[in-house]
């Protein structure tokens, strides 16, 4: 069926669960953020997950329809779905709505991603490339050296424990790849969703002293799960829309979170790349406040 | 003439550069009759039609000019509307070409000729070219100042296009002496891109600083470094992949597939150039390269940016943490826990201790049993830190003291000092478990370990079944050691529900090792039918697995791991033939094993059973000794061993008995060994140790798991 077509079943289908939005347009349909606000709000009742609910159906029939604008409409409710279900998997809460919606954007990145896995060449200075002139005698190793990013996805019919990172992970990586595309409420969402698997309070990493406090709904965090989280995170700190304190906030305070988190588990791979985002993000609050009467803070005594 | 929409004095800051032309006139009142003897002068010298042609072309060009030094002007105090009004009034679409042309000629002129200098007579001025790209320039400075970015991005790109149309392959050198066109150019450079971001357009911007790098335009190595560093946090955080144009695509030259690979490119040349000291240190391109090559996984080539920072930069502490996190991302434990003996070590002792790196030490070293000791010096310095500062940390600390602790256990000779470490080892992790509220899974699961390996099973039981609940189920480990608790409270049915049910829960890459768990759990049940065919799947999946992992480098820890499985499903195999007594069977089952790794002392000890099973002893023993002589350690041979002495009769009783007492102080759990200790004493005479002996065997037997714990 042609986009609009499908638009308009999706409008109908969707003002039958939510009858507020029944003055919906195809045109609107992305740009409306009632529609972003009153999903979401739905999508955080007690028992928005369950395999009979009227807004997961919605979800994924609409992703299921193949028309790209439908499917990131979709994609923007990643963060609320996926943060939400991951919290509440400790109440062993019935899920499948949530997990077919997971799963379905899973198997749309396994097809599009046909079995490889997605990686990237270790660029090697010894051979000259557009930006640069090789200075010293070429390597001369032969086949270039491959880091892997994510692995070859396995086609997954049902959420299994073990697998669920690896699921959610890699539909945030599906976020991540449009992410140019997602409205900024949607990445808000994200940053406090982070805020809350951390499951640790930054306050200690804020430049003044404070205890460390346990907060609740925190989660076990794979590296499959973290390594997509800390590029949204990275995005959200120093990409183009940075300039929205709002997000900004939200993204350091989920930083600041996340760091916690990692050295609270001793996890060298996490703490390297979120060491250097607090620094960044830092850096750039102080560009912003930066008084030049204020006395440097250091709690060093240099002699 | 023309200097007068205002009547005042406009000064030119540089000296004219070529005498004919009109348009480097000085324009201010005075100086305008001193020039007037001049000017009748030329006329006198040239062709009228010259003259004339260049006056009209000097009256427009003096017309622009004129706008564009009003419009400075302008901007320059603040009037950012009437500067735009002053500058839409050029008519720049026109100007281009003659802008291009008198670019190309006036730099090809560098080359030292004689007596070209008349023909240039149609050229415009270097001057006026770079007062005109002064204008657009201020042109689109006045739009960016007026929110409208997009225009002001469009026309900052009519000066990159003008001046790479006539200059295609880069600005050549000293051009900037003279005029000011290579500085008008290079703040359109920096600015073009900037704009396109403000404007929204990132894959623009992208192209924009694209252009800027990829020919040599002369910039000074600092602004080019900045440049090369803006693209690349562009690329890496903006979210959105702009493909190469193919023009850029050069064979012979790398060419990045990716943004994330073209960012790490750059950066990685930057912290060349600052190794170098080409350009000044800057902790930001750090920080960016330790983001993007942690995202990607090359934790080895961030290893090796990071040693080649000069000295000075970060302090030795930190350095030190610096790099043993990078060593330990990679893989390299040992490499990484040398570095942090360093920093935690004597050299250090006059600075403030260095808390991350406690608490790193303390957890490597409770990975590694060979540290064990190291270890509990780590942690304990760990705890000692907590206690000013970070209370928090309180609780990790004993964590990794009651692991270590449990490993020295293991490990320690001395009957006495291992019954103190066990006993502080659980004290040490229930510490743990209360300072963290049971919140913490590591703490669970290493309580439940510690004391399953301890036989008490009640309390395992309990720590693991609160880890699995916590994890929710996804943590393979979790479920291998919950069946093997049940099984060791002889449960072996529900133990068998379990590993069915872990079975369902994970995916195929882990099912391995939980199919031989199923398959030895039906052995212990007496059902070898069911165990042939568990370890027929189990071979047929390693099989179907083989043609992945043997081209693929980076799974090859992994293709390791299961061909050691595979041997070990063959091994077990052959035991269940031999149980059978089908030593044919059996033996084709260990040629296998034996082809995958010779010298594996399992194998070994399997052939020495079926020889002793068909009392072959002079062959059983060979092949026990070889096993032996593999590994001196490997408890199963000593046991069999001293099991065919038993039968030598009474002057092999000793030298059994010594057999027996090495495999007890290996592992004093070994109810085989007291049963057989058992036996030793009662052909000696010592009734009431025999009995001893055989009751310590069966009390063990009772809560014996059907594989080891770790």
């Amino acid at each position: 069926m042609s986009g609009d077509e499908a638009s308009v079943r999706a409008i109908d289908s969707l003002s039958a669960i939510v009858p507020s939005l029944a003055r919906t347009t195809p045109s609107t349909l992305l740009t409306n953020p009632e529609i972003y606000s009153q999903i979401s709000t739905l999508l955080r009742n007690p028992n928005s997950g369950a395999g009979d609910n009227n807004l997961c159906r919605w979800l994924y029939d609409t992703f299921q329809s193949g028309v790209a604008d439908l499917q990131l409409l979709v994609l923007r409710f990643l963060p609320v779905i996926g943060g939400v279900y991951l919290s509440r998997v400790a109440d062993r809460k019935p899920q499948a709505g949530f997990e077919a919606v997971l799963l379905a954007l899973y198997a749309h990145e396994t097809t599009s991603r046909g079995g490889q896995p997605l990686s990237v060449t270790i660029p090697d200075l010894t051979s000259p490339s557009i930006y640069h002139d090789a200075k010293g005698a070429p390597n001369k190793s032969g086949t270039p050296e491959v880091a892997v990013v994510s692995p070859a996805l396995e086609p997954h019919g049902t959420v299994r424990s073990t697998r669920r990172a690896r699921i959610v992970g890699v539909a945030l990586e599906l976020f991540y790849a449009k992410i140019w595309q997602m409205p900024v409420a949607s990445k808000i969402e994200f940053c406090k969703f982070c805020r809350t698997w951390a499951g640790q309070d930054g306050e200690m990493y804020r430049k003044t002293e404070g205890g460390e406090k346990e907060v609740e709904g925190r989660v076990p965090l794979p590296w499959e799960l973290l390594q997509p989280v800390i590029r949204i995170l990275g995005h959200c700190l120093l990409g183009p829309n940075n300039r929205d304190v709002e997000l900004f906030d939200a993204a350091s305070e989920a930083c600041r979170c996340l760091f916690a988190r990692t050295m609270h588990d001793v996890n060298p791979k996490a703490i390297l790349p979120i060491r250097s985002l607090m620094t960044l993000s830092n850096n750039l609050m102080d560009k912003t406040q930066l008084d030049p009467t204020e006395l440097p803070f250091t709690d060093v005594i240099s002699l | 003439m023309l200097c007068a929409c205002s009547g005042e004095q406009f000064k030119f800051e540089e000296a004219p550069q070529s005498p004919d032309s009109l348009a480097t006139r000085d324009f201010s009142a005075s100086g305008l009759s001193s020039r007037t003897g001049d000017w009748e002068s030329k006329f006198d010298e040239t062709q009228v039609e010259d003259v004339e042609s260049t006056l009209k072309e000097a009256l427009s060009l003096n017309y622009e000019e004129a706008r564009a030094l009003l419009g400075r002007l302008e901007y320059q105090r603040g009037n950012f509307d009437a500067s735009l009004q002053v500058f839409e009034g050029i008519d720049i679409r026109a100007l281009i070409p003659r802008m291009i042309r008198a670019i190309a000629e006036r730099t090809k002129q560098r080359k030292p000729r004689s007596k070209t200098d008349n023909v240039l007579l149609n050229v415009m001025s270097m001057h006026s070219v770079s007062l005109l790209l002064e204008a657009i320039l201020l042109k689109s400075k006045s739009l960016e100042e007026l929110g409208r970015y997009t225009e002001a991005a469009k026309e900052c790109r009519i000066i990159v296009d003008t001046v790479e149309s006539a200059l295609p392959s880069g600005m050549p050198e000293g051009i900037g002496e003279d005029c000011k066109l290579q500085e008008m150019f290079h703040k359109a450079l920096e600015l073009l891109p900037n704009l396109w971001i403000k404007a929204g357009f990132l894959d623009e911007a992208v192209t924009a600083y694209r252009r800027a790098l990829v020919k040599p335009w002369n910039l000074e190595p600092q602004r080019l470094a900045c440049v090369q560093k803006d693209l690349a946090t562009t690329l890496l955080y903006g979210g959105v992949e702009v493909n190469l144009p193919s023009q850029l695509k050069v064979k012979g030259l790398t060419t990045p597939m990716s943004g994330t690979e073209e960012a790490i490119l750059l950066l990685l040349i930057l912290s060349g150039k600052m190794a170098l000291q080409e350009i000044d240190w800057d902790p930001e391109i750090m920080d960016h390269l330790t983001f993007s090559l942690s995202i990607t996984g090359m934790f080895e080539s961030l290893a090796d940016n990071v040693e080649k920072i000069l000295p000075g930069v970060y302090d030795r502490a930190e350095r030190w943490y610096f790099l043993a996190l990078c060593y330990s991302a990679a893989g390299h434990h040992e490499v990484a826990l040398n570095l942090l003996r360093k920093a935690c070590g004597s050299s250090e002792a006059k600075h403030r201790p260095h808390f991350p790196s406690f608490l790193f030490g303390a957890k490597l070293c409770s990975l590694h049993p060979n540290h064990t000791h190291e270890g509990i010096k780590f942690s304990q310095e760990v705890i000692d830190l907590s206690k000013n500062k970070n209370e928090h940390f309180l609780g990790h600390g004993k964590k990794f003291l009651g692991i270590c602790h449990g490993a020295a256990a293991r490990i320690s000779v001395l009957d006495s000092e291992r019954i103190v470490f066990q006993r502080e080892s659980l004290n040490f992790l229930n510490d743990a478990a209360a300072l963290t509220g049971n919140n913490d899974p590591e703490v669970l699961f290493s309580l439940g370990l510690e004391n399953a390996i301890q036989r008490n099973l009640n309390a395992a039981y309990d720590s693991i079944m609160m880890y699995s609940d916590m994890m929710a189920g996804s943590s393979k480990r979790g479920w291998q050691l919950l069946t093997l608790i049940v099984s060791a409270q002889q449960r072996f049915k529900d133990a068998e529900t379990i590993v069915d049910f872990a079975l369902d829960e994970v995916g195929s890459v882990d099912q391995l090792e939980l199919l031989r768990l199923k398959a030895v759990l039906q052995i212990t049940q007496q059902q070898p039918k069911q165990a042939i065919e568990t370890y027929r799947i189990l071979l047929a999946v390693i099989e179907a697995k083989k043609e992945h992992w043997l081209e693929d480098k980076t799974f090859r820890h992994q293709a390791l791991a299961e061909q050691k499985l595979e041997m070990e499903a063959w091994q077990d195999l052959a035991t269940i033939y031999a149980d059978l007594s089908s030593f044919l069977d059996a033996k084709a089952c260990v040629d296998k094993a034996q082809l995958i790794e010779f010298f594996s002392p399992r194998s070994w000890h399997i052939t020495g059973l079926l020889f002793e099973a068909q009392s072959l002893h002079k062959e059983a023993f060979v092949s026990f000794t070889v096993s032996l002589s593999i590994e001196p350690d490997y408890i199963p041979s000593i046991i069999s061993t001293a099991k065919l002495l038993l039968e030598l009769g009474k002057q092999s009783l000793p030298i059994a008995r010594s057999f027996l007492m090495n495999a007890l102080r290996l592992e004093p759990t070994n109810h085989d060994a007291w049963f057989n200790l058992g036996l030793v004493s009662k052909m000696e005479g010592s009734l009431q140790q025999a009995a001893d002996c055989f009751q310590a065997a069966y009390e063990l037997k009772l809560s014996a798991p059907v594989q080891k714990f770790e």
